[in-house]
């Protein structure tokens, strides 16, 4: 793709602010609330209502776990439009890239997952099989290190925030 | 008072500690508070969003029928009840972070938000709020609970409506708190290595990892 085609690419968005984007602030880590809290409740209430013996809580954790799933989708929709435009550095640029991995992965781990947990809940919505659970851990890591990754580039980088995005702005990185 | 206020020595207390601290202004590399955050924002509007489905559950029989999704009242009132209560313990935790990053904040100097505020004002917006949500967030999950397990136990609708409403409020008052949060950070640069770095004048493909 030529400079030329990019460019008037770009043209089909609004006006780029002082943060690098066509909206007051990244939208990203907002609609990600939804993913990050979800998941990782998903797995609390599972472990919670297997120790607890409370399969009233295999309940709440299946309505958080098809929110996740449904945020998810939102999450890398703006995801992939800010990464498109957060102007990534150094090691910056691995790491997004690593996180845009990661994330398309998690919507089919997550969407995967939730249609498993369809099915357990239609069967026996009393009962969760050991197997669901050490999946539920392993999404949970997996949501830890996304969110590591992800932390990186806002708060070690600063992507998007208006210092580092005049500094590029300027040349000066 | 000028007299007196210029007899306050300039220095920050931060400065008493400021060997120990990371180019982000913190003892370590990623700051808590705003992934707490997530919790505390993610678990409450589920919360109230369930329950608004709980209530509204008359009117939205006939679609899970028709999606073959298995669904009962009581099942989304207890997402109401649940996330509500996981989101009043973690929200402590959101709160002690929060101020004790905000001890250690270093905003840019010579900034104004796109609210039209410095950082003092902003940071002083964002403490008392938070700590104000907090009490409503707690305030709230003992309401949720006297509904829950008195009031109107034995109802399907599990919740008032003035409950949902004071909820909706929230969600607008949370919203407006956290983007003061989020200017403290992308536009006040507090705790971001990349931004403190700039401000003092590295050069960043060095300085950083």
């Amino acid at each position: 793709m030529t400079v030329g085609q990019r460019a008037s690419m770009l043209e089909l968005l609004p006006p780029l602010n002082d943060h690098n984007l066509p909206w007051m602030d990244t939208i990203h880590p907002i609609v990600v609330h939804f993913v990050i809290a979800m998941a990782l409740i998903t797995f609390v209430f599972d472990l919670a209502g297997v120790v607890l013996r409370k399969p009233q809580l295999f309940e709440v954790s299946f309505w958080n776990l098809l929110f996740a799933t449904a945020a998810i989708f939102v999450a890398i929709i703006f995801g992939q439009v800010e990464a498109g435009l957060a102007l990534p550095y150094g090691a910056a640029r691995e790491i997004l890239n690593i996180h845009s991995t990661i994330g398309w992965s998690l919507a089919g781990i997550l969407s995967l997952m939730t249609a498993w947990r369809y099915v357990i809940r239609n069967r026996d919505s009393q009962q969760i099989p050991l197997s669901f659970l050490g999946a539920g851990g392993v999404l949970s890591l997996l949501v830890l290190i996304q969110i590591y990754l992800g932390d990186q580039l806002i708060w070690t980088y600063g992507l998007h925030t208006v210092k580092v995005v005049s500094a590029i702005r300027e040349g000066i990185v | 008072m000028e007299a007196i206020l210029s007899a306050i020595p300039t220095d920050s207390p931060i400065d008493q500690i400021a060997g120990s601290l990371g180019a982000n202004g913190l003892p370590y590399s990623l700051p808590i508070h705003p992934n707490l955050v997530h919790l505390t924002i993610g678990l409450f509007v589920i919360a109230i969003a369930f329950d608004i489905a709980g209530a509204l559950y008359p009117l939205e029989k006939r679609v899970f029928r028709f999606l073959a999704l298995p669904v009962t009242r009581s099942g989304f009132h207890d997402v109401g009840w649940y996330n509500l209560l996981a989101c009043c313990v973690v929200t402590f935790f959101t709160v002690a972070a929060g101020f004790y990053e905000m001890l250690l904040a270093v905003p840019l100097p010579g900034v104004t938000s796109t609210f039209g505020l410095e950082s003092m004002v902003t940071m002083l917006w964002h403490g008392v709020g938070g700590v104000l949500l907090l009490l409503v967030i707690v305030a709230m999950t003992v309401w949720r609970g006297f509904q829950r397990f008195l009031w109107r136990k034995d109802l399907g609708r599990q919740v008032q409506w003035l409950y949902l409403l004071v909820g909706l409020a929230m969600f607008l008052a949370l919203g407006l708190h956290g983007t003061l949060g989020a200017q403290l950070a992308a536009e006040f640069g507090v705790h971001i290595a990349a931004d403190q770095l700039l401000a003092a004048g590295a050069d960043l493909h060095t300085a950083l990892p």
